[in-house]
């Protein structure tokens, strides 16, 4: 560790959160095995139970393939030269946010989530996660007062063990599929959130994910229980700093939601992308899925993606409960060398359960992008009913835009329509902007923004905001 | 027994070409292997592989003198002309027929020996793709060859028939080659007709379309009850050339029209429409991979299916637009009635698409019969099994009008 902490902006271009921060890790040796479980378990001083269970997702990963059936193209990962686990040294755990480590903070700040000042001004509560070890979370005593438990998962092991082991894997069990599985043997940190009956959350929740360390892999696991009419909205966003190689970042989000509570989930997803020549970049492959396990339960998945250079991501809601609903809103754009599969699942096994999808893919660059998404009605279901509409837009003829939807239904009282379309940017719309002294690149800026409006409207203000920026920011060089 | 342990006599084995074909097949088969449910494109429509162990390739040809009176014929009871083979028993009758100037139809065999088939055979699709037309090569039976001379008009329509009765556990390897040089034109009927016996039935048809050349391809299935029908319909269209398709499908253990279509040139097009109607525990399957490969091509797709009892259905369906592909249009739309509560429909609409200026769309759709229409009915004194038939037949009727010839389009709507 360097005597005086610095932030060393090393971005030549427009990814404005491709800084690195030297702040002193304490990073576990590369490589996996059963050791370095012990050693993450240890660390985290967790119980017995957890660090069994982690084992034994371990040895169910090791007979387990890396899926390969999804459109995307990427150098073959090697995890045994990866590290596990990577946390900013403290020297004892901080009782508020002025014992946290300064730089860390600037680096928050850098970000755009001063948490200070959040905590003051905009009443978003943040429970922020740098590298692997969650930093802080903001705004605790209010919640308390109302029950909310919002805390990092390692802290909720500690003080909630029977919440935690109650619903931890119920939802994505380890042997789910690889990436799921691998983040159960060595996950690190990530958020826990615990809404009571009958309680509205009274603020949003956010959490910022960042990686920072090189060569690290970032393994977060979120749960989310949502008792009897409860309500929480809960905000995820993530950047990482420039680097030339890949970072391996596989998380899984797990929702509950029971009788009549309602949990709304809005991602701006802002990895590193990669250079423009595809150098670089986050792989991506997060499992993420919500179960309405009670009547009139609802979730509702809200989508950013701009990031990453590899997206492998299917938000998934499991319709249990009857009348629930699931929701998913997705809006991604993918420029350059990027590429995204990235869908959603909707199981209907409840009575009158209803699910929308809206999917709005813009494709630019040498960029690849595919819409991939199961509907499923099963036998019991009667009245199902889904809707989903997938548009995309392609800028340019270099890229490609999929769209491999699944459909299948097995109730004959349900209705299943889905609707899709692939265009280029309208000439006459174009036309009509340059015309009016709109720049080419603002007007596709705005026209492409109108093309996702039906998404961004179901955003949280403060996101919506820096949603519609970071379209822009997305889509610069990838025109003409 | 295992289908591929079987010791079969093939012919041709004296020419090396074919040899090398056969070969090819095998070793694409291997590769391949049986589909399973992780087969992507089988995902839906796998079976046990022990349901296919009582099958017995068949390869002697079966000499069945029948000079154009036995049940095979089915062009008797038709109410417009045609000019009808007949495959009976799995061999095709070339001999009693009189064509017009400027068609040739001969079996495979002899196109074979004479080698104008070599310019032709296998050389649409990758075998490693279709393991069923992998094993077709592999034991390479019977079939056609039909070629339309430049600028020929046939105005009848050609009728292969493949009637199966007495088959017991027959597997029938049916490979037809159908040549358009460019400008011609042909209507090509098949009608896959079984009744009381267990068989499998393996087509493959090669088609290709010259310039401004016009194929209209209308089939009909309604194989027997255990049956299984996989066919391969892979084409190639050239320059401002048309592939226009309808494939009726009825009940049987398994019936899986899949269509490959390149549209290699510009301009060129092609429309694929079907209809299926099962009433037990048939299980049907459309399956149509296009691929645009020069400008302006434009392809179609209307299916629509009724199901009734613990029937499924399936439709796969995949545009895929080059990068080169500007200007291209592909629609593809799906529609199933589910009429019990057993019954299921698994549909997969997929496109990939790799140029910008072009317009793309897919759609599905899959419910009950709607309720308001039945009470309106009811409401005017038509029974509720009667109101329900006519709904049936109306929604069928939505994708059989895509046929332009009205007796056709009845002959097609006679297995519905």
């Amino acid at each position: 560790m360097s005597d005086k902490p610095e932030i060393t902006d090393s971005s030549g271009n427009n990814y404005k959160y491709g800084f690195v921060t030297q702040i002193e890790a304490d990073t576990a040796p590369k490589g996996l095995n059963e050791d370095i479980i012990r050693f993450i378990s240890a660390k985290k001083g967790e119980p017995d139970w957890l660090l069994d269970w982690r084992l034994k997702a371990y040895r169910h990963w090791l007979t387990m393939s890396e899926p390969h059936w999804a459109k995307l193209v990427y150098d073959a990962i090697d995890y045994q030269n990866l590290s596990y686990y990577a946390a900013p040294v403290q020297k004892a755990k901080p009782k508020s946010l002025d014992e946290v480590d300064k730089t860390l903070l600037d680096t928050y700040n850098r970000l755009g989530i001063p948490l200070k000042e959040q905590e003051v001004l905009s009443g978003v509560a943040v429970d922020a996660v740098f590298d692997s070890v969650s930093v802080a979370t903001t705004y605790r005593a209010k919640l308390a007062e109302k029950g909310v438990i919002f805390c990092s998962i390692s802290e909720a092991v500690k003080q909630h063990p029977a919440l935690v082991r109650k619903y931890l894997g119920s939802v994505v069990p380890y042997t789910d599929n690889f990436f799921a599985c691998l983040n159960s043997a060595v996950f690190t940190d990530g958020s826990f959130v615990f809404i009571p009956k009958g309680v509205t959350c009274p603020m949003e929740l956010s959490t910022y994910f960042r990686i920072n360390a090189k060569n690290t892999g970032q393994f977060e696991r979120t749960l989310i229980i949502a008792e009897d009419d409860s309500y929480v909205s809960y905000l995820e966003g993530c950047t990482a700093p420039q680097r030339d190689e890949y970072q391996l970042h596989a998380a899984i989000v797990e929702i509950v939601v029971l009788n009549r509570a309602e949990v709304k989930y809005s991602t701006v997803q802002n990895w590193y992308p990669g250079d423009k020549d595809g150098r670089g970049g986050v792989y991506n492959f997060v499992t993420k899925r919500a179960a309405c396990r009670g009547c009139n339960a609802k979730i509702s998945w809200t989508q950013v993606e701009t990031g990453s250079a590899v997206t492998w991501k299917y938000p998934s809601c499991i319709l249990e409960g009857d009348n629930s609903c699931g929701e998913f809103y997705s809006v991604a754009i993918t420029n350059n060398r990027q590429q995204a599969d990235t869908g959603t699942k909707m199981i209907h096994l409840g009575k009158n359960t209803t699910s929308k999808i809206i999917s709005k893919g813009i494709s630019a660059g040498h960029s690849n992008q595919t819409y991939r998404g199961l509907v499923k009605v099963a036998s019991q279901a009667d009245n199902a009913r889904n809707y989903s509409q997938c548009d995309s837009l392609l800028i340019g003829s270099t890229c490609g835009s999929h769209t491999v939807p699944y459909i299948e239904n097995r109730n004959k009282s349900a209705t299943l329509e889905h609707e899709a379309t692939t265009s280029k940017i309208s000439e006459e719309q174009l036309f009509y902007c340059l015309q009016r002294g709109i720049s080419e690149e603002e007007a596709i800026g705005l026209i492409v923004n109108g093309f996702c409006k039906d998404v961004m409207q179901h955003l949280p203000m403060e996101f919506a905001i820096e949603a519609a920026k970071l379209i822009n920011i997305s889509l610069e060089g990838g025109v003409g | 027994m295992d289908l591929l342990q079987q010791n079969v006599n093939l012919w041709g084995d004296d020419i090396p070409w074919l040899a090398g074909l056969r070969e090819k097949g095998r070793l694409a088969f291997q590769k391949t292997g049986w589909p399973t449910a992780k087969t992507e494109s089988w995902k839906y429509s796998f079976f046990k592989q022990s349901e296919l162990e009582d099958f017995v390739i068949r390869t002697e040809p079966c000499h069945n003198e029948c000079h154009g009176e036995c049940s095979c014929h089915l062009s008797h009871n038709l109410p417009f002309e045609v000019i009808e083979i007949p495959f009976c028993g799995g061999q095709p009758d070339t001999d009693h027929v009189g064509l017009p100037e400027g068609l040739t139809v001969k079996p495979l065999v002899e196109a074979v020996y004479d080698k104008e088939a070599q310019k032709y055979l296998n050389k649409s699709y990758d075998a490693e793709n279709f393991p069923f037309a992998a094993l077709n090569t592999a034991y390479l039976e019977q079939g056609l060859f039909i070629i339309v001379e430049r600028n020929t008009r046939v105005t009848k329509p050609l009728l292969l028939s493949y009637h199966t009765h007495n088959a017991q556990n027959n597997w029938m390897n049916i490979h037809n080659i159908i040549v358009l040089e460019s400008g011609a034109q042909l209507t090509l009927l098949e009608d896959f007709q079984g009744k009381d016996c267990h068989y499998f039935n393996n087509i493959v048809n090669e088609i290709f379309i010259g310039g401004s050349a016009r194929l209209n391809h209308y089939k009909r299935v309604a194989e027997a009850q255990t049956a299984f029908h996989i066919a391969l319909n892979s084409v190639i269209v050239r320059q401002k050339g048309c592939y226009n398709a309808f494939c009726a499908q009825s009940e049987c253990r398994l019936a899986r029209n899949e269509s490959l279509i390149l549209l290699q040139q510009e301009e060129a097009s092609a429309n694929l429409n079907g209809a299926y109607r099962l009433y037990k525990d048939g299980h049907s399957d459309i399956t149509a991979n296009i691929r645009h490969l020069a400008e302006k091509t434009l392809s179609d797709q209307f299916v629509k299916g009724v199901l009734d009892g613990r029937s499924k259905g399936v439709f796969q369906g995949q545009i895929h637009i080059a990068p080169q592909a500007q200007k291209t249009e592909g629609y593809q739309l799906h529609r199933a009635l589910l009429l019990s509560d057993d019954a299921e429909v698994d549909c997969k609409p997929e496109l990939e698409i790799f140029a910008d200026d072009v317009k793309c769309s897919h759609g599905a759709a899959s419910g009950d019969l709607d309720k308001e229409q039945l009470f309106y009915m009811q409401t005017r004194g038509i029974s509720r099994d009667d109101a329900k038939q006519i709904l049936i037949e109306a929604y069928l009727n939505e994708s059989l009008i895509t046929v332009c010839d009205e007796q056709i389009r009845q002959w097609l709507a006679q297995v519905l």
